[in-house]
């Protein structure tokens, strides 16, 4: 049986659960079975956070080393730090180019790494990686705190998805409140945009 | 918007987490009550109560600490009621004193308390197998493996307490508590009791003293051996053996996923055996004995301790006692920490004689590993916890001539990670309340101290600690970060918030009115912002005699950008011609929203983090930080 397999990867705050959860509500409402996996431990202070999503027979919240057939990179670091190891061999990896500074950068001990370094890295595993400033992106529809629907907008169009584009903008309008549906439809679209522009 | 759980739709599939799935089958099982305190990887479940428990009639509370929401379902079970408890694994260590009278005098309606169990930490302190204390105190286990199994082993566990009298305990690990996935609805109930307290089975004049206070094991025991009966037959273990097999597992709670995947992705699904368990106290023996009978060898898949294995090589010794036991006692898994797939897939293939591939990613992954920083936890950009600690610092600094020459005994919340850089100003935390104990041992013995302890951690376990201290006369300085919410677990309302779990208006605790009730003379309140009133109002805790307090007031910033929503706080920013690029601001004081531009080595403000709180511009020597226009 087919499986879909994803990995969201970003830090605290960035709003990948609400991403993960609205593809989740979207493929239940297709009758699919969904298996989430969310590792966000004490994120909220500025961690790491990743989420697993399988579409079909999967049992494990865990996917494989190596198994997973996109990356949503919510920021630069995570998305590489996640998509060389999850990252199936060409899979393809949307990254959000944007870089959230952890405290060891901010307090001298680290650098942050070249973003040229970082995705070099990433296309070890896959060239098929679309990099772009989903953070930007929102802030023109509106708000940064819609980064999460810039990015599920372009994942949404990339043909990984059992299911479409209108049937996640269907579930988005079930489970986010109206006010900000018109903030989030814009972030969507840009984001669909954004990625259109790549391929 | 209507929280899922409350969907009266049976038979409708919706999309569940495992910690909403355990609310939804206590409300299929008609509860009256529900009882928490706020805990990774358990709060959501405490969070879902205080969403739907209006609306579907049931008594909610975060109760002060685990022992006092234990006691609370207690009492409604003694008068017939269903009750949920729920919290952290380490929560039931302080429930533990009533858990067990609960267990040995037996419960009338039914009661299940969720142990939420968390291997490998990623949230806790420490790995802790609360299997081992339902052992100790003859309390049956179930252990679901995803959030169906949840909500129906829930809805079971209540039938269970009740047919037994025994409390049940619904154990789950992290990545049960966190998973989402389809959940099948069934009917939500309504069971409209009489409470009537059961002076027959629960009252000493009653049912007399002797009755009640002696021999009790010996019931609870008897009881137990019947819930084993029950589990011999019971669908929450499955046993699935052709009898051609040589290899078995018994794959517990949440392990079972594991075990399947391994299977189909090693094609040896028709060659090994599976016993799906979930009942792991006490263990169905005759079934186990079945399995152990049928194969040469079974690995036992748990998380995080050997208990099941353990117990079943106790049952292998009259069942089978040649068959190879494989598992974290034998050094075929590791003997702590949470199962991973590829970890469960060697040990099978192993078993098979099979090969799995070394991981190709492993040089790739080393090569990321050095390159990219490892993301240190710390407290949010506006957190009021680190303008404290950067205050406390400079005081320590200005009256001891030195900071290290006082430990800092921290605590249990955000506030606990005042030992991450640069703050760096954190010595010891162990469990909720320990700072102020801890401190007082080290003053009897000379050593100068501070306890750095937060507002809901305070009411939890604190005040009998301070109370030791005065009447003990101890030389200890406290500081209370007081940030108005229990803010790492969710921002969940505690006993000075003024308001109950479901929101609504109540009488607000006083801290400083505690301490000083208890008889602490020396106390302040201090707005956490303000640096220099801070340091100053340190400097007379550090020099007062006795115990000395200091409340370091001032909402939860990512509290108070909520309550704001949708309007935003004004930035701050940097003053590009007046900075001298000293770093002073990120090397010292290090908010998230701070970064440095090196081509043009100017420090900067990211306006989409900074939450306005200003308390760099204070930091900063050249006054060249200030609101945005």
């Amino acid at each position: 049986m087919n499986i879909t397999r994803l990995v969201i990867a970003g830090v605290g705050g960035q709003g990948t659960l609400l991403a993960t959860r609205l593809i989740a509500e979207t493929a239940i409402k297709q009758g699919l079975n969904v298996r989430i996996g969310e590792t966000y431990g004490m994120a909220q202070r500025g961690g790491s956070v990743m989420g697993h999503i399988q579409i079909g027979e999967a049992y494990s919240p865990q996917i494989r080393p190596g198994d997973a057939d996109a990356l949503l990179g919510f920021e630069l670091a995570e998305a590489t730090r996640r998509g060389v190891t999850y990252l199936k061999q060409g899979g393809l990896a949307i990254v959000n180019s944007k870089r959230i500074l952890p405290v060891e950068v901010i307090s001298g001990m680290r650098r942050y790494p070249e973003e040229e370094k970082l995705l070099k890295l990433l296309r070890q595993v896959s060239g098929k990686v679309a990099v772009f400033d989903a953070t930007a992106l929102a802030e023109k529809a509106g708000d940064s705190i819609a980064t999460n629907i810039v990015m599920l907008g372009a994942l949404a169009i990339a043909d990984i998805l059992p299911f479409g584009e209108n049937d996640i903008l269907a579930a988005m309008k079930e489970s986010i409140p109206a006010r900000f549906q018109e903030l989030n439809t814009k972030a969507f679209q840009l984001g669909a945009q954004a990625f259109r522009e790549f391929k | 918007m209507r929280h899922p759980v409350t969907l009266n739709k049976p038979g409708e599939t919706i999309l569940l987490m495992g910690n909403e799935a355990i609310v939804r089958g206590a409300l299929e099982a008609g509860i009256r009550i529900a009882t928490s305190y706020p805990g990774t990887p358990a709060s959501e479940i405490g969070n879902t109560f205080a969403e739907v428990a209006k609306e579907t009639g049931i008594h909610f509370e975060w109760s002060t600490n685990e022992k006092v929401a234990f006691e609370v379902v207690y009492g409604a079970s003694m008068c017939g009621q269903r009750g949920m408890v729920s919290m952290k694994h380490v929560g039931l260590n302080v429930a533990l004193d009533i858990m067990e009278m609960a267990a040995l005098r037996g419960v009338k309606g039914g009661l299940v308390f969720v142990s939420a169990d968390d291997p490998s930490q990623h949230s806790s302190g420490q790995e802790q197998d609360q299997r081992w204390l339902a052992k100790q105190n003859c309390i049956p286990v179930l252990e679901p493996s995803d959030p169906q199994d949840a909500k129906d082993y829930t809805v079971y566990a209540y039938e269970l307490s009740e047919r037994s009298k025994l409390p049940a305990m619904l154990r789950t690990v992290t990545r049960v508590s966190h998973m989402r996935s389809n959940v099948k609805l069934g009917k939500l109930q309504k069971l409209d009791r009489e409470a009537k307290f059961d002076f027959d089975q629960f009252s000493y004049v009653v049912a007399g003293f002797d009755k009640l206070f002696y021999g009790r094991e010996r019931e609870a025991n008897e009881k137990l051996a019947r819930v084993r009966e029950e589990f011999e037959t019971s669908p929450l273990n499955k046993l699935t053996m052709s009898g051609k097999e040589k290899v078995g597992v018994i794959a517990a709670g949440q392990t079972y996923n594991y075990v399947m995947d391994s299977l189909v992705k090693l094609g040896a699904k028709d060659r090994v055996a599976i016993l799906k368990l979930g009942t792991s106290n006490p263990l169905p023996e005759k079934l186990v004995s079945r399995l152990l009978k049928g194969v040469e060898k079974v690995l036992v898949t748990e998380e995080p301790d050997p208990f099941v294995e353990l117990h079943v090589k106790a049952i292998a010794k009259d069942a089978n006692p040649k068959i190879k036991i494989y598992g974290r006692l034998n050094g075929k898994l590791p003997s702590e920490g949470e199962l991973m797939p590829s970890i469960v897939d060697d040990s099978i293939a192993e078993m098979l004689e099979e090969k799995v591939p070394p991981n190709p990613r492993a040089s790739l992954e080393a090569e990321a590993k050095d390159m990219i920083f490892g993301r240190m936890l710390t407290v949010c950009a506006g957190c009021p916890h680190r303008s404290s600690i950067h205050a406390l610092k400079r005081a320590v600094k200005a009256v001891k001539g030195d900071i290290h020459k006082v430990v800092v005994n921290g605590d249990i919340g955000c506030y606990g990670l005042a030992w991450a850089p640069p703050m760096s100003y954190e010595d010891t935390y162990f469990c909720m309340g320990a700072s102020i104990g801890v401190s007082q041992g080290m003053s009897q013995v000379g050593v100068d101290t501070v306890a750095w302890i937060g507002d809901g951690t305070f009411f939890h376990a604190a005040i009998p600690a301070l109370m030791n201290a005065v009447q003990t006369k101890t030389n200890i300085k406290v500081v209370v970060a007081d940030n108005g919410v229990t803010a790492m677990t969710g921002f969940q309302p505690n006993p000075q918030s003024g308001k109950t779990a479901l929101g609504e208006p109540t009488k607000s605790i006083s801290i400083e009115a505690i301490a000083k009730a208890v008889g602490v003379e020396h106390v302040e309140v201090v707005d956490a912002y303000d640096l220099k009133a801070s340091e100053a109002a340190f400097r007379r805790m550090l020099q007062e005699p006795g115990v000395a307090m200091v409340i370091s007031r001032r909402v939860c910033a990512t509290e108070a950008i909520r309550r704001m929503r949708p309007s935003r706080p004004i930035p701050y920013s940097v003053d590009e011609n007046r900075c001298i690029g000293c770093k002073l601001c990120l090397s010292t004081f290090g908010c998230p929203a701070l970064n440095f531009d090196e081509e043009h080595g100017k420090a900067g403000i990211d306006p989409t983090i900074c939450m306005g709180c200003g308390v760099c511009s204070q930091v900063c020597a050249e006054g060249c930080i200030d609101r945005r226009n």
